[in-house]
């Protein structure tokens, strides 16, 4: 397969860059490893500082990658290699995973779901809720194709019988694919610190401290118990913490850095848990609320009038005690100086952004900076550019980033790829090249 | 049109929007009422009708013929219409024979509380829907030919990289800078964060670059005059009477620096109180050796953070327009903590103090300046909105929140404020623009979170702190991403505009000429050689003020017909009076 750039990542940013190419008259083959485009922002439950519904927004970016002539989507596949060729161009070595169904056939009708016995953990909803062994990743995933996973899957046939097409495939192996292009974009983007990092908050181990990206989870019109509820009983919380920097500016954990993102994040699940909730308690534990985006004060000054409660103070240590809640051993940084311990019934662990993937696993000139994330030796005035020529980066690939961030640097990103394609393979009137 | 409503087959599609809407509307009984219209083929309801799935729904009804019409009730049409016209072309149908009916916005998130009332508004908004379409035609879209030029307003840093970027993608560029020369607030820095360039060599670097570059044409000293046209044929005259005819325009008119009020923190009162900019100017006048002021060795400096930023009401002097800078201005807290780190490299000893509210070292490389500067020995002090430091004689007292409000009194020889930033001075470009600004006075984007560069107005972009407070990663972030789309526009042999825009019915016109005065753009609306209105469908932008004054109903708006207006009233009136 040839074109004019592969894009690695179709979260948000990928998408945004694949669809500037593409709507510039370039070809694009936008690999994405998971079983759906939308990356992280289409499982959060809203936005700030808009309070749009992140479904409603991401759905369209989605779909007009997903029906765009000039952009090829390859979902569930993995980038084995890229290698540089002797005239500039790029071959890229990919692996289409089985999904265990035969995606010309499928018509996504969920019959195999419906029938499937097997219940196992959703990876979508962060473990907060159930799947089937067979099952459609999320309401609006694209392409609406059901994975199996067969590592669970019991072989009972259950579905193979019901499939009104015939599409179930238990002996699908995976396919390697070989792609030609001119340039690589990175937009591989973040993962979240591990829960458990910090063993003195108990994240993994007390059922009800949570992850932030758990609490979008919680908030999501479409979420795993469809409102607010605490995992270790059902019960709605009635007292609710965030922790901040639970995992950045925390040299001890290997992320020095501040993940940028967390302040505002929970501000935002902070008003949408005291919409949800009228009567609740919130209470964000911080550092430094770094509110510093367009708009954002504003968001951060709203929450505060509000009512939710912004304690300067460092966690110590979190312990359950009775009935699942939780007692938060606080160090105020105003006010008293002397320790003190909080209650609450569920903990949201602010946790940082890390690098998602390392490009530094392939054999190429790709470098990472000291903090795992992609290197950019061209900035300030060139972010997009790596270490390697012909291959560039934008979104979280390059550091904790918020949406609209990673769209401006995906948006600038497809204007220096555009620019090498202009000298490669440059456009010829009407369209063609 | 009789003829086109006998065989029009409607299919109603009703939106849950994942609980958004069908947490408070029943969608079921909306779709069943709908279902009982005459000319409604087909009424469903469904989870997510933007999804994949939802999509398919519509256009295999379209591709079996069951249905020539749509109606989607779902969220505000700015979201979704776009999406669901492009499913009809996909389903080959004219993308014009839809209508988007908003039962989220304005439906079940403003009546939560009254689930009956709101699923009759919405039955009712949906059946209004099913009436405009039947009265529809098929309506198409308007080409105009583009300029392949692009005018640059403002030659910072950001519209030197848009233009450079512009100008690699084959387009011709007009740079258009007020002062004397580019570089904007380049020229002020010694060292940029976080990677401590010389501002000198990377504006060197941008200079050479746009000088080099045969189709940049730079115009100095230069401010648009007048303004005409439309997006792929924009009009400019500049102050130097240099005509320009653009394709599209990326606004990069930057930010100004605030200045403290008057008296505040006394500036202006005592010498010893000088703003960051100041201090950054005159440790690149003397670039070694420790600070002076007024001839005399500096010893103790103390930083003053938010000064013109995060203001609040009653707590700080409203600026110029009575309202107060209540938002961040993103870039002052790292660009003090590199210029401290900078004067602590010159002069160890240095006692310096920094006092803040919140430390925002937000981005990629910032936390680590903070490191430095606490490593530095720099010490911090946090203060709250309603206890702001007192400069004193000699010295600074702060109500220390860290340590429990004790009042700290700090000796300071110079006292530096750290002031936020304001946008340029564009009040009357955008006026003649048209342009959308935010109530915090920067240019508005089209959506804050999913559209950052591009302006309401077709043909705009903008690039860089025109927009919002940014620093020089950013800023050539968002040049390059106004350059990407600008790209797109005019990459393309023609423009593409909606069609909805007025129209003449010249049998009906008797020349009266009273629509002439209510047409705001210019050449939109015009009478021809046989005395008859007549509309230039590029630039006219649907506002209907024409067909307001149209006695003999003469005009009308394509998609937006008198009838179809009167058809949808009834429709909803027909349900309160029976």
């Amino acid at each position: 397969m040839k074109a004019h750039t592969l894009v690695i990542g179709a979260g948000i940013a990928g998408l945004q860059a694949a669809l500037d190419l593409a709507e510039q008259g370039r070809q694009v083959v936008l690999v994405e490893k998971n079983p759906s485009i939308g990356g992280r922002m289409i499982s959060l439950s809203k936005v700030y500082p808009t309070l749009d519904c992140a479904s409603c927004i991401t759905t369209p970016r989605m779909a007009s990658v997903a029906h765009h002539p000039l952009i090829h989507t390859l979902t569930y596949t993995e980038v084995l290699g890229v290698a540089k060729n002797e005239d500039g161009t790029f071959r890229a070595h990919l692996r289409k995973k089985p999904r265990y169904i035969e995606e010309d056939k499928c018509i996504g009708c969920k019959r195999c779901e419906e029938v499937c016995p097997v219940y196992i953990r959703d990876d979508f909803e962060h473990q907060l809720g159930a799947k089937k062994a067979i099952s459609i990743p999320f309401t609006n995933a694209i392409p609406q194709f059901p994975v199996l996973e067969p590592q669970s899957c019991t072989w009972c046939g259950a579905c193979a019988n019901a499939c009104p097409v015939d599409c179930i495939d238990f002996t699908q192996e995976s396919r390697d694919l070989f792609v030609e292009v001119d340039a690589v974009l990175l937009a591989t983007g973040f993962q979240l610190t591990p829960i458990d990092a910090k063993a003195q908050y108990g994240g993994g181990k007390l059922r009800n401290v949570i992850s932030s990206l758990q609490g979008e989870r919680l908030l999501a019109p479409h979420g795993p118990y469809g409102r607010v509820l605490r995992p270790s009983d059902g019960k709605v919380p009635d007292s609710i913490a965030f922790v901040q920097c639970a995992g950045s500016r925390d040299a001890s954990l290997g992320v020095p850095y501040c993940s940028r993102v967390c302040c505002m994040y929970a501000i935002k699940q902070a008003m949408l848990l005291s919409g949800s909730l009228p009567t609740a308690d919130i209470t964000i534990y911080y550092m430094d609320i770094r509110a510093f985006g367009k708009g954002y004060e504003a968001f951060y000054q709203n929450a505060k009038a509000m009512g939710i409660n912004f304690v300067k103070a460092k966690v110590g240590r979190i312990r359950e005690i009775e009935d699942g809640n939780l007692a938060l051993r606080i160090e105020r940084q105003e006010g008293t100086a002397q320790p003190e311990e909080a209650q609450h019934d569920l903990v949201i662990l602010s946790l940082g952004l890390t690098p998602q993937w390392n490009p530094g696993q392939l054999a190429w000139e790709v470098k990472t900076a000291s903090d795992g994330f992609v290197a950019t030796p061209g900035a300030p005035l060139d972010p997009a550019a790596t270490t390697q020529d012909g291959v560039f980066a934008c979104g979280t690939a390059t550091g904790p980033k918020d949406i609209v961030d990673s769209i401006m640097e995906a948006g600038n990103a497809a204007t220096e790829v555009g620019k090498r394609l202009e000298i490669r393979a440059p456009m010829v009137p009407g369209g063609a090249s | 049109m009789s003829g086109a409503m006998d065989e029009a087959k409607v299919g109603v599609y009703v939106c849950h929007c994942g609980g958004n809407i069908s947490d408070v509307v029943d969608v079921k009984a909306v779709a069943a009422e709908l279902g009982k219209h005459p000319q409604v083929a087909i009424s469903k309801e469904f989870a997510f009708m933007c999804s994949d799935a939802g999509q398919k729904l519509v256009i295999e009804d379209i591709k079996s013929g069951k249905i020539n019409r749509v109606v989607v009730a779902a969220c505000s049409p700015a979201l979704h219409e776009l999406t669901f016209r492009k499913a009809l072309q996909r389903a080959d149908l004219n993308p014009y024979l839809y209508e988007h009916v908003n039962i989220r916005e304005q439906v079940s998130w403003v009546h939560k509380g009254d689930h009956d009332a709101a699923t009759r508004k919405a039955t009712s908004l949906t059946r209004a829907g099913v009436e405009k379409i039947l009265r529809q035609d098929r309506l198409e879209s308007i080409h105009v030919g583009a300029a392949k030029r692009v005018l640059i307003v403002g030659g910072g840093p950001a519209g030197l990289k848009a233009a450079l970027d512009s100008a690699a993608r084959g387009l011709k560029v007009t740079l258009v800078e007020k002062s004397g020369r580019l570089g904007g607030h380049l020229h002020e820095f010694d060292t940029v964060y976080p990677g401590g360039q010389s501002a000198s060599e990377l504006l060197g670097k941008l200079l050479s670059a746009v000088s080099a570059n045969p189709a940049i044409t730079v115009v100095l000293g230069a401010e648009v005059k007048t303004w005409d046209g439309f997006v792929g044929n924009f009009k400019a005259v500049l102050s130097t009477g240099d005509a320009v005819n653009a394709g599209a325009v990326i606004m990069a008119t930057g930010y100004r620096h605030t200045a403290p009020s008057a008296g505040e923190y006394r500036f202006g009162k005592d010498d010893r109180v000088i703003t960051l900019p100041a201090l950054i100017e005159q440790m690149k006048a003397a670039p070694r050796g420790p600070l002076t002021r007024g001839g005399r060795a500096v010893r103790s400096v103390a930083f003053i953070h938010c000064v013109g930023s995060r203001q609040i009401e009653g707590v700080h002097a409203p600026q110029e327009d009575g309202k107060v800078n209540d938002y961040c201005s993103r870039v002052c807290c790292t660009a003090a903590l590199h210029t401290i780190n900078a004067l602590k490299e010159r002069q160890s000893d240095l006692a310096i103090y920094d006092l803040y509210r919140d430390i925002r070292t937000y981005g990629r490389g910032h936390e680590a300046i903070y490191e430095q500067a606490s490593k530095n020995g720099v010490l911090f002090f946090r203060f709250t909105e309603e206890a702001q430091p007192e400069i004193r004689e000699s010295s600074v007292v702060v109500k220390d929140v860290l340590t429990w409000n004790q009042e700290v009194e700090l000796p300071a020889d110079l006292v530096v404020l750290v002031t936020g930033v304001k946008p340029g001075e564009v009040a009357e470009l955008t006026a003649m623009m048209k342009l959308p600004t935010g109530s915090d006075r920067f240019l508005q984007e089209a959506h804050p979170k999913l559209r950052p560069v591009e302006v309401a107005n077709n043909g705009f972009f903008l690039a860089g702190a025109c927009q919002a407070p940014m620093d020089l990663v950013e800023s050539a972030a968002a040049a390059g991403a106004a350059a990407s789309k600008v790209a797109a526009v005019l990459s393309k042999d023609f423009i593409t505009l909606d069609p909805y825009v007025a129209r003449v019915d010249a049998e009906k016109c008797t020349g009266c000429e009273a629509c002439l005065p209510e047409c705001a753009y210019t050449g939109a609306l015009f009478m021809n050689g046989s005395k008859k209105a007549e509309v230039n469908a590029a630039l006219c932008k649907g506002c209907g003020a024409c067909v307001a004054v149209c006695e003999p109903r003469a005009l009308d708006l394509a998609g937006w017909s008198l009838d179809q207006m009167e058809a949808m009233v009834d429709a909803m009136a027909s349900e309160v009076a029976p």
